[in-house]
């Protein structure tokens, strides 16, 4: 039987929180970072220059059937070569900004169609700028159709997070393998790092509802806002 | 072929027309929308454009407001010429409100966030001022009980006089209406009349797509018979309804003032009647 | 030329790369199924086991779960499990919380009303499942199915983290018996490549598939 051993843990846990910071830090700029490059990629997708709309595509295409870890390494790898050199904290944030934008742009497309035309052309009738249109009244009814997708889309830059311990990136998953390698247990270890991801995508989950409940009313009864 | 616009017959003064449409063309690809279309409008005058359906009518209004490009000749609205593909067509589009035939209010506002959003962020008034001014519009159309309300919650009727309330907080000196009660319940198309007529007793200057002819015939000052892309007749509502010049204005009429039709305007007359 | 010298040995990395998660997929879908079998059950606490088994592996990284499969079934079972073996377990345990999404998602596509006319022809349980319900919805299936596939492919670039060496273990071999060259860089962007064309081309096929079979309907 297997011995199973938690105390073995106690040591270490006095790097775990910062491990954790780093997971939502990482996970938190590239998220912010990765919706305003998929909003604008997403208006390029729709725009009315076949080389913007070419462009846009050809991006969401490539990075979507690229791994995140081949992206990381061109990065990690690759940037260098240009004398660009960066922290391993800043790799991983460039790796996981860039994929995560082709999700994201993705997702904003899909709120970009739901938008009527009248909303553009009564937006526009009133004299509105285009940044003017976008933000008061486009913006607002994209992220109604999108939170739903933004939510799982946080979670899965949280999960892409994990692998920039191939960066040197000292977060969760790296203090499993950092712990696990020096106790040999590694089993404990992802006990306890398998609760920390849990809580933090269930976590995810439950603030998009409770936004989504609170900022869009009962969507799903009667559609009001 | 081309028939020559006739000068307004009402006999207002003409020498500052509010707009000025010259020989304006409108093409989508091989498709010629709008062909030599030309008139004014003077300040208070209330012109409503009646035609079969698909004749450019709507396309028209939408070019006034420089929301469509056009491929020849000019508008010219408050002395500046309009010009989708300018910037300076967003200021102008202030002066202009719009109403559409499926209302496109915001469905993420309220009816009074609807109202005052343009005034705030365009305008940059006072969120009280505009609020004030807002809850006033509500009072004209009717609907101080229904600020708070969603568009979703609203019938189409009310929507569509939030709609005409959320433009006219801009001021405008040219109120547009798209066929504003071509989408409405049957029994919500007086109050939305009611309202416009009112705005026309009040001195609006209009600019009317529409396809209720007791309305046009009440309301309006001026009629324009457009077909295939082309004002056909221009003249005082009575005379194209009753009198028209052209053979095409008399078959247009004939078949929209059928016996229904005809029974409605009189009552519709005797209900409201600004005079 | 560096490609020239290497392009054999990276495509042959391409193939274990198809190979492994192909398999991967494979194990994913008979787990899949019958977890999101379970997830229509009409049973609460099969539905609520399924459901958590979902969540689960949806909640854990791809690479954690690498590294509990590789290293700590190791020590807790005395197992001493091979990359190859740990990799396609990881990678299956993954794909199946997908896949059951998959198969929920198409089961219950089909309308109760064709359940109810199977059955009020006289159809036992199992029949009606077998003859109506998975033909229509394996047909809703087959699309994000393969984008689990996609996704199972992208992931098994993980597997080179605990030296198995498939496409992308391959590129960092050649990297690395380079060092100092300016070829490094080039086999890294060539690796990029073929993932993309494959992945690419696969996409493209689930999305032909999607728009025939939405034809037919």
């Amino acid at each position: 039987m297997y011995d199973f051993n938690i105390e073995a843990m106690y040591p270490f846990f006095d790097k775990l929180p910062a491990a954790i910071w780093t997971t939502v830090e990482i996970s938190f700029l590239a998220t912010i970072f990765s919706a305003i490059l998929g909003i604008f990629l997403a208006l390029m997708r729709r725009s009315d220059r076949l080389m913007l709309r070419a462009i846009a595509t050809t991006y969401v295409e490539i990075i979507r059937n690229m791994p995140l870890l081949v992206l990381l390494y061109l990065v990690f790898f690759g940037l260098p070569a240009f004398g660009i050199v960066l922290s391993g904290f800043l790799s991983g944030l460039i790796a996981l900004t860039l994929n995560s934008a082709a999700f994201m742009t993705e997702i904003f497309r899909a709120g970009l169609i739901a938008v009527p035309k009248g909303q553009y052309e009564a937006a526009r009738s009133q004299g509105m700028t285009r940044s003017r249109m976008y933000l008061s009244v486009i913006l607002p009814q994209i992220l109604r159709v999108s939170y739903a997708p933004l939510g799982n889309q946080i979670i899965g830059v949280i999960m892409g997070s994990s692998i920039m311990m191939i960066a040197t990136v000292e977060e969760v998953t790296a203090w499993m393998n950092n712990t696990g390698a020096v106790t040999y247990r590694y089993f404990e270890a992802f006990v306890v790092v398998a609760v920390v991801y849990l809580v933090l995508c269930q976590g995810t989950n439950l603030l998009r509802n409770l936004l989504g409940r609170l900022i869009f009313k009962s969507v799903a009864a009667g559609g009001r806002w | 072929m081309s028939t020559e616009p006739k000068s307004p017959g009402n006999g207002r003064a003409q020498q500052n027309p509010i707009l000025r449409v010259e020989g304006v063309v409108k093409r989508f690809g091989e498709n010629t929308i709008l062909n030599d279309v030309s008139f004014n409008v003077q300040p208070g005058e209330v012109v409503v454009i009646v035609g079969p359906s698909g004749t450019g009518k709507s396309t028209f209004l939408r070019c006034v407001n420089g929301l469509e490009d056009i491929q020849g000749g000019r508008i010219v609205f408050e002395g500046q010429t309009v010009n989708a593909r300018s910037r300076k067509v967003i200021a102008l589009r202030r002066r202009i409100g719009m109403i559409f035939q499926n209302f496109n209010l915001y469905p993420h506002l309220t009816a009074v966030e609807n109202v005052t959003i343009a005034p705030i962020k365009v305008l940059r008034e006072p969120r009280d001022s505009a609020k004030e001014r807002a809850m006033e519009l509500f009072r004209k159309v009717r609907l101080e009980h229904r600020a708070s309300a969603y568009p979703s919650e609203m019938s189409g009727g009310e929507q569509q006089r939030v709609a005409i309330a959320r433009a006219l907080a801009m001021n405008p000196s040219l109120m547009m209406f798209d066929e504003p009660t071509s989408a409405l319940d049957p029994e919500t198309v007086g109050d939305v009349l009611t309202v416009m007529e009112e705005l026309a007793a009040d001195g609006s200057t209009m600019l009317v797509v529409t396809h209720e002819m007791a309305f046009a015939d009440h309301v309006g000052d001026r009629m324009l018979f457009m077909d295939g892309g082309s004002i056909i007749e221009d003249g005082p509502p009575e005379e194209l309804l009753r009198n028209p010049k052209e053979e095409r204005t008399r078959q247009f009429v004939n078949s929209v003032l059928r016996p229904d039709t005809a029974r409605r305007r009189q009552s519709n007359g005797a209900a409201a009647d600004p005079g | 030329m560096i490609l020239l010298e290497f392009g054999g040995t990276l495509l042959r990395g391409l193939g274990i790369t198809l190979w492994i998660s192909w398999l991967a997929l494979l194990l994913a879908a008979i787990i899949g199924m019958i977890v999101g079998v379970g997830r229509t059950s009409r049973s609460l606490p099969i539905r609520l086991i399924a459901q958590i088994y979902t969540e689960f592996f949806r909640s854990i990284p791809t690479l954690v779960q690498l590294f509990l499969v590789f290293f700590g079934i190791t020590f807790v079972f005395n197992i001493n499990l091979s990359p190859f073996a740990a990799a396609t377990i990881a990678l299956a345990l993954e794909g199946s919380a997908l896949m059951s999404e998959v198969v929920r998602g198409g089961i219950q596509s089909v309308g109760a009303g064709q359940r109810e006319a199977a059955r009020s022809s006289g159809m036992r349980a199992w029949q009606v499942e077998l003859y109506v319900v998975w033909p229509q919805a394996i047909r809703v299936m087959v699309p994000p199915a393969v984008g689990v596939y996609v996704s199972t492919l992208k992931a098994s670039a993980l597997a080179s983290v605990i030296g198995y060496v498939e496409l992308m273990q391959t590129g960092l071999f050649i990297r690395e018996s380079v060092r100092g060259g300016p070829g490094g860089l080039t086999v890294l962007v060539a690796v990029a490549v073929l993932y993309v064309i494959v992945n690419f081309t696969i996409s493209q096929l689930g999305a032909a598939i999607e728009r025939r079979s939405s034809f037919v309907h």
